[in-house]
């Protein structure tokens, strides 16, 4: 009998070759790139760890690690402190509840590029709407947050925490609703405290939504690129410079070739979160 | 009761704060986008707008927004139907047929799931410039699509999965292939999946920055996020009327749809939230 052809097995392979030639090819690509000298126009020739070892001598380089760690790992901390308070404060129902949480989420949907510019024209030393704001309540905000890296590298922390805090949320209600009353109740009955209930039951049932949350944040930011370009454009100096950014304006330098190490180093970073939740699920469950 | 009424008035007080905190950039923006042309940013006028609406006229002609809306509205639009089209008919496959392939293919997508754009968008632009796609809307399109197919591909998997398998074979035995079968009998029972993927990615697509760099260099293909920050550099501390006016543009149709939306897209999410 002749071998019929299975129309539905031959469905997956547009998704297989639309993800193997843009996707894929590029990252394996990229791997060997990475250990090339190319300039992005003329031969490539292979020059072993010395993107590599470029990289990890180079101080703007490092500084540019050292901000996309802070920054991922700050952002993260507070968007999980932020918003999972504004569900637990968002949880039960009240009058007119729909439409803040869409209030708290609208920031989210706005392009992280003009949230930058917007939170420009709100901070910007000297002539901002804040420092308006306090010149209106006889005060001056002498500060300049765009002078010192350690200002800045905050600045920019809060106002990724303030457009991201309402997609948290949104996780942390969600897996706030799907524990069951009755477990509350019970608990109740057993006499435990509201503090009690909240890390004995709460928190152990909304592990999953931690997982999520906290991965997904720390992996956002790491990648982080708008709200910087925007915001700082990396600086003062490189200071609050991203390794995204650093690829891209590596990649225009027509330094090719070390660009791609670059992404391989900021490829390994981003694992590492990735690793923990899984050997962290593997040994809950 | 008094301690149950001051929790109460605690909790309004809080949330109106809250509520502030995340309105306040827009009426800030607003407010220096309805600015007087002589009015050098914030001086003298905190709270009462100028309402001077020229600027937007002003700011539609001199900046390339309108052009960039209508690229951003193709790109977004061409994305997600080819994630869509492609990434449903995979999660069929993978659903439906436990081969090898299938298996490969879906844990490469989910390995590779959490991998940002910019891992091999270097990489990806020399491709991409190897065949012509660099600034082309289709070169973007396959680009930003690519980057969103595992989440498509596992949330029809997902969805497709809680299907009654009868399903097809009802369609089988009515002399329907695979392919028919899916598009008229599976994939409109997908409306849920379709709209958790277009909530979960529409709006990334629409607002990409980090690859439009690469990918969208010159004016006429400018996205909004590219036309934006061009137009902010060339006119940033002269004209920031017009800047922020431009900004407002661009963000007034985004708001309107998430508004229009807002039912479905806070259930979506939180439905997705769930699933992944």
């Amino acid at each position: 009998m002749k071998k019929r052809i299975d129309g539905i097995q031959l469905m997956s392979i547009p998704a297989a070759l639309l993800y193997g030639i843009f996707f894929i090819f590029p990252l394996v690509q990229g791997i060997r790139l990475s250990f090339t000298d190319w300039d992005g126009m003329g031969k490539a020739v292979f020059v072993g760890f010395s993107n590599y070892v470029e990289f990890f001598s180079d101080s703007r380089a490092l500084g540019d690690i050292k901000t996309t760690v802070f920054f991922a790992i700050g952002s993260a901390l507070l968007l999980n402190l932020v918003g999972l308070s504004y569900a637990l404060l968002m949880k039960n129902k009240f009058k007119l509840q729909d439409f803040v949480r869409v209030v708290i989420y609208l920031p989210a949907i706005i392009s992280p590029l003009i949230m930058g510019y917007i939170w420009y024209f709100l901070l910007q030393p000297g002539r901002g709407f804040m420092y308006r704001a306090a010149e209106f309540f006889n005060t001056t905000i002498a500060w300049n947050w765009m002078g010192a890296y350690s200002y800045t590298i905050i600045v920019l922390i809060l106002v990724n925490v303030w457009q991201y805090s309402g997609m948290t949320m949104i996780i942390y209600l969600a897996g706030l609703q799907s524990i069951p009353r009755e477990l509350y109740e019970s608990a109740r009955i057993d006499g435990a405290s509201k503090s009690q209930i909240f890390s004995k039951v709460t928190i152990p049932l909304l592990v999953p939504s931690i997982r999520i949350n906290v991965v997904t944040n720390i992996i956002g930011s790491l990648s982080v690129f708008d709200i910087i370009m925007s915001l700082t454009e990396g600086g003062p100096g490189y200071s609050t410079e991203s390794l995204s950014i650093y690829i891209m304006r590596m990649c225009y330098g027509n330094k090719t070739g070390y660009s791609t190490a670059v992404a391989m180093i900021l490829f390994v970073l981003i694992l590492v979160p990735v690793i923990v939740s899984f050997k962290f699920t593997k040994s809950r469950s | 009761m008094p301690k149950i009424n001051l929790n109460k008035t605690a909790k309004v007080i809080l949330i109106t704060i809250i509520c502030i905190i995340c309105l306040l950039p827009f009426y800030v923006l607003l407010i220096l986008s309805l600015n007087d042309p002589g009015t050098l940013f914030y001086e003298g006028n905190m709270f009462a707008p100028d309402f001077h609406f020229s600027n937007y006229i002003e700011a539609y002609k001199r900046s390339n927004i309108g052009l960039a809306m209508f690229n951003s509205a193709v790109i977004t639009g061409g994305s997600l139907l080819l994630s869509i089209s492609v990434g449903g008919m995979a999660g069929y496959s993978i659903a439906r047929r436990a081969s090898k392939f299938n298996y490969i293919l879906f844990s490469v997508l989910i390995g590779c799931m959490m991998i940002p754009g910019i891992i091999n968008t270097v990489p990806l632009y020399t491709l991409m410039r190897k065949i012509h796609g660099v600034d082309t809307l289709w070169g973007m399109i396959f680009v930003t699509s690519s980057i969103s197919l595992p989440t498509c591909v596992f949330i029809y998997t997902t969805f497709i999965r809680e299907l009654p398998k009868e399903l097809n074979e009802a369609a089988e035995i009515d002399g329907c292939t695979g392919l028919s079968a899916f598009w008229k009998i599976i994939f409109p029972l997908l409306k849920p999946a379709t709209a958790a993927f277009v909530i979960l990615n529409g709006f990334g697509v629409w607002n990409n920055y980090a690859q439009a760099v690469f990918f969208l260099q010159s004016n006429k293909k400018h996205n909004v996020p590219q036309a934006l920050s061009v137009f902010f550099q060339q006119f940033a501390g002269a004209k920031w009327h017009l800047v922020s006016a431009t900004a407002t543009i661009a963000i007034v149709p985004v708001i309107v749809i998430f508004l229009i939306f807002q039912k479905q897209f806070m259930s979506g999410l939180a439905e997705g939230a769930v699933k992944g």
